[in-house]
């Protein structure tokens, strides 16, 4: 019983170890199949290897060292040190016939299909080799079970052999070690059939890698320049001229290469290096909180300049007119300019999207017939643009399509006829007008899917103690609560209130019973609190104007204007006059005036000398927190100039806040160059403390109180 | 923009092969790999086209490469082209093995003197051999 279990064993012990062998040239041969396909088949990725002669060589010298091997030492199957032994078959496993033969199977039905019938005839071969009779006995003991196990991992999921390798070269150890009594005979044995075999498996690789060596090479010739990229000439074949213009002028290149070298930049300006070792780097103290002289003090309260946008091609001769920040990406900021007057060919209108991690090179660039002058990102689509041009019309861009505005309003008198320096979008996610307003006084309101009709039309004028009825506006602003209601700022600096559509007590246009009057020069700009916080202070506007001041107003809410709540306000025809709550008279003209986002007290102003000013009025309300100007550096529009006519044309337009959270503040002026700031964490960013807002509204009762007096 | 393209794209690339620190910069086409545009690379090529490349002697390639490397760290635009290709088509292997439907977007390789970005696109290859800090 223990003799016939044993010599079972040692028989299927030898079987295996033909099997292995099997495999192992059958691995090779899948091998040069594969190198086969590769170099037949032009479209795939083809890999720089030695040349044939080096192939040829290398074959020799694998098939040398895994059957040389073998007649050294023939009792062990999967040579561990052999260079073919990396893809050796795993020692343990037993398969009968009919498990081969659908190990065959599974075989031709792997990733090489193509060559399938190719194989099939050295298959047979093998077949013929493994159904001889044998009784050999091998050098080391197997268990059967673990040996099943093994095999139903290797052949039933017909998977590759060589991630087992390391697997089966220490199980072959152990087991010969556990045998050492057997090896002499079973060698013996082995060896001399082992040799024939050898000799056998050794003719029909050759023969086979000669055969495929003839298929190579006629393959090459076939191909030859079609399919330049064959490992064999892979110092790649030559680009005539011809062909070099060719794809260096088609459509895709060009698509290429605006696309790649637009990450290739992102890649190169990120600044930061993810590898930085601070343990080694001890000695360079990053000493930037201190650096900032003119912006330094309170270390929250601290203002620093992160970036600064200008392009040689585009930006040249341009100003900027307007600036603003996408909400849904806080890295893009979109610029408009003006036109340049020394290049007719240019188009006048121009806007750039520029990307706080891309330092040289805008994101997108989009183009109008005329100067844009007003410019922002729908707050309701991420991919959208609107902008208002001179010529009067309205027009979208979408960073998904070309440069040239997807939609625009057409030139005729049913919209704009004049200069559109103002314009919004209002309402909620799925239900938004664009509301758009010319210096003749005239608001329209648009849908954003159709451009080629004003769904609203409204003209404003002034309201009866005035000479004409024309009315100049500068400037509108929606308060966040009420999209049917807004401000209008005027050239001669009156500031009126109107409403979109007739309701009780108003009509449509501009209500003649409120009239904000503070300033003696054309209004820059206005803007509501942003009002997100635990009181509500949306009713606190900001204006800005050329009479060098910028002011604090409390709007009335549209509805108590001529109520009950307020008796004295409606005297019949005559307009009550509000004054501000607080008058910030600056050093020079005020262009422009923006709360900041976040905290309820902070506001941004720039001013024709060119200095961006962060006010807090909860700080003072008298002088500002920060005041610091855009670095001079070698770029923009009036680097080479002299100081002095710098100095002149260093005035900044806009201001615009970064939406989410407040703490980057962008800037451009008459330059053409856009710098943006970073604010330290008193002045900006998302934690507001309660007793900010509480501060404000002491400060508006105070100052309410005094007014009153 | 879409006045012409050829100016458009070679104002592109120069402007990238003088960003601060860039060393050299490498356009290869994806399909046959051959080199359709260079800049900081020495061509082994005495072809008089300075764009298009002969393939290199394989002789004195290695020693070229070696010197080359060690003195100024500038190497041979074949070499780096071959490189690059093994390095992008083992990269492209590692990705299939994860996932079929993957591809490579982005290859940053980063070494103690440089970084190779490479950006691979269906037609085209972008390379660009960057100075880094100094960690």
């Amino acid at each position: 019983m223990e003799s016939t279990m044993q010599q079972r064993r040692d028989e299927i012990a030898a079987k295996r170890a033909r099997l292995a062998e099997i495999k192992q040239q059958r691995l090779l041969r899948k091998e040069i199949t594969a190198n086969r396909a590769s170099m037949g088949s032009p479209s795939e990725l083809a890999q720089p290897t030695p040349s044939r002669e080096h192939q040829k060589r290398d074959l020799d010298a694998i098939i040398n060292s895994v059957l040389g091997d073998k007649d050294s030492r023939p009792s062990s199957t999967g040579p561990p040190g052999s260079p073919a032994g990396g893809r050796a078959t795993r020692p343990t496993s037993v398969i009968s016939a009919s498990q081969l033969s659908s190990d065959n199977e599974a075989r031709t039905s792997s990733p090489a299909p193509a060559h399938a019938s190719g194989t099939g005839m050295v298959d047979r071969d093998m077949q013929t080799l493994a159904i001889a009779p044998l009784a050999t006995v091998f050098e080391f003991d197997a268990e059967p079970k673990k040996e099943i196990i093994t095999y139903s991992k290797g052949v039933q999921t017909s998977t590759d052999w060589t991630p087992s390798k390391s697997r089966g070269v220490g199980d072959s150890d152990e087991e010969r070690d556990e045998s050492p009594t057997r090896t002499p005979r079973a060698s013996k044995r082995m060896s001399r059939r082992q040799k024939e075999r050898d000799d056998e498996i050794r003719a029909n690789i050759r023969k086979e890698i000669e055969e495929e060596q003839k298929l190579a090479q006629l393959s090459a010739l076939d191909a030859g320049a079609a399919q330049g990229g064959s490992k064999e000439n892979f110092p790649f074949r030559t680009l005539t001229n011809e062909e070099l213009n060719a794809v260096q002028s088609s459509d895709e290149f060009f698509n290429f290469v605006e696309r790649s070298t637009k990450v290739l930049e992102r890649a190169l300006d990120q600044q930061y290096d993810i590898l930085a070792d601070y343990a080694l780097a001890g000695a360079e103290v990053d000493e930037e909180d201190e650096g900032y002289g003119s912006a330094g003090g309170k270390k929250g309260r601290r203002i620093k300049e992160v970036a600064q946008f200008w392009d040689e091609r585009w930006s040249k001769k341009r100003m900027v007119s307007d600036l603003g920040f996408s909400t849904k990406f806080p890295e893009l900021v979109l610029a408009s300019y003006t036109k340049n007057p020394s290049a007719p060919h240019d188009p006048d209108g121009l806007i750039q999207v520029w990307n706080m991690h891309m330092h040289d090179r805008p994101e997108y660039i989009f183009h109008a017939q005329s100067d844009i002058l007003t410019a922002k990102f729908s707050p309701f689509h991420p991919n959208l643009i609107i902008g208002g041009a001179y010529s009067g019309q309205v027009l979208l861009w979408d960073t998904r399509a070309k440069s040239a505005p997807v939609q625009k309003t057409p030139l005729t008198g049913s919209g704009h006829t004049h200069p559109v320096y103002s314009l919004d979008i209002v309402g909620t996610q799925n239900a938004n007008n664009i509301i758009s307003c010319s210096t003749d006084g005239v608001v329209c309101g648009w849908t954003v899917d159709m451009l080629s009709q004003p769904q609203e039309f409204l003209e404003l004028a002034s309201p009866p103690p005035a000479k004409t009825d024309d009315m100049a506006v500068t400037c509108i602003a929606f308060p966040q609560s009420d999209p049917t209601y807004f401000l209008a700022g005027t050239e001669e600096g009156s500031i009126y209130p109107c409403h979109r559509y007739d309701r009780a007590g108003a009509k449509a246009g501009v209500d003649g019973r409120v009239k904000y009057f503070g300033h003696a020069a054309p209004v820059m700009s206005l803007d509501f609190h942003p009002a997100k916080g635990a009181i509500d202070l949306g009713d606190l506007v900001l204006s800005s104007s050329v009479d060098w001041s910028v002011k604090l107003w409390k709007v009335r809410p549209p509805a108590a204007t001529g109520g009950a709540g307020n008796p004295s306000a409606s005297g019949a025809g005559a307009a009550q006059t509000v004054t501000p709550l607080l008058d910030i008279a600056r050093e020079d003209l005020v262009y422009d005036a923006r709360w900041s986002p976040v905290k309820p007290s902070v506001f941004a102003l720039v001013d024709g000398a060119g200095s961006l000013e962060i006010w807090d009025l909860n700080v003072d309300v008298e002088v500002p927190v920060q005041k610091v100007t855009p670095s001079e550096n070698q770029r923009g529009g009036f680097a080479g100039m002299p100081s002095g006519i710098g100095y002149m044309n260093r005035s900044l337009n806009k201001v615009a806040w970064e939406r989410n959270e407040g703490r980057k503040v962008a800037v451009g002026g008459m330059d053409g160059v856009v710098t943006v700031f970073e604010v330290g964490g008193d002045l900006g960013g998302t934690e507001t403390r309660g007793e900010e807002w509480s501060g404000v509204k002491r400060l508006v009762g105070r100052l309410e109180g005094e007014g009153v007096k | 923009m879409a006045q012409d393209a050829p100016n458009e794209t070679l104002s592109l690339l120069t402007r990238l092969s003088q960003k601060p620190g860039v060393q050299s910069t490498l356009v290869l086409s994806r399909d046959n790999g051959a080199i359709v545009r260079t800049s900081g690379l020495i061509s082994n090529s005495t072809s008089a086209n300075p764009n298009s490349t002969l393939p290199a002697s394989t002789d004195n390639a290695p020693d070229n490469y070696g010197n080359a490397r060690k003195e100024s760290g500038i190497h041979s635009a074949e070499d780096v082209a071959s490189m690059v290709w093994s390095f992008l088509s083992s990269a492209g292997k590692l990705v299939d093995g994860l996932d079929k439907d993957d591809e490579v977007k982005l290859l940053r390789l980063r070494t103690k003197k440089n970084e190779l970005v490479i950006v691979p696109d269906p037609k085209f290859i972008l390379v660009v051999i960057h100075d880094t800090p100094p960690a």
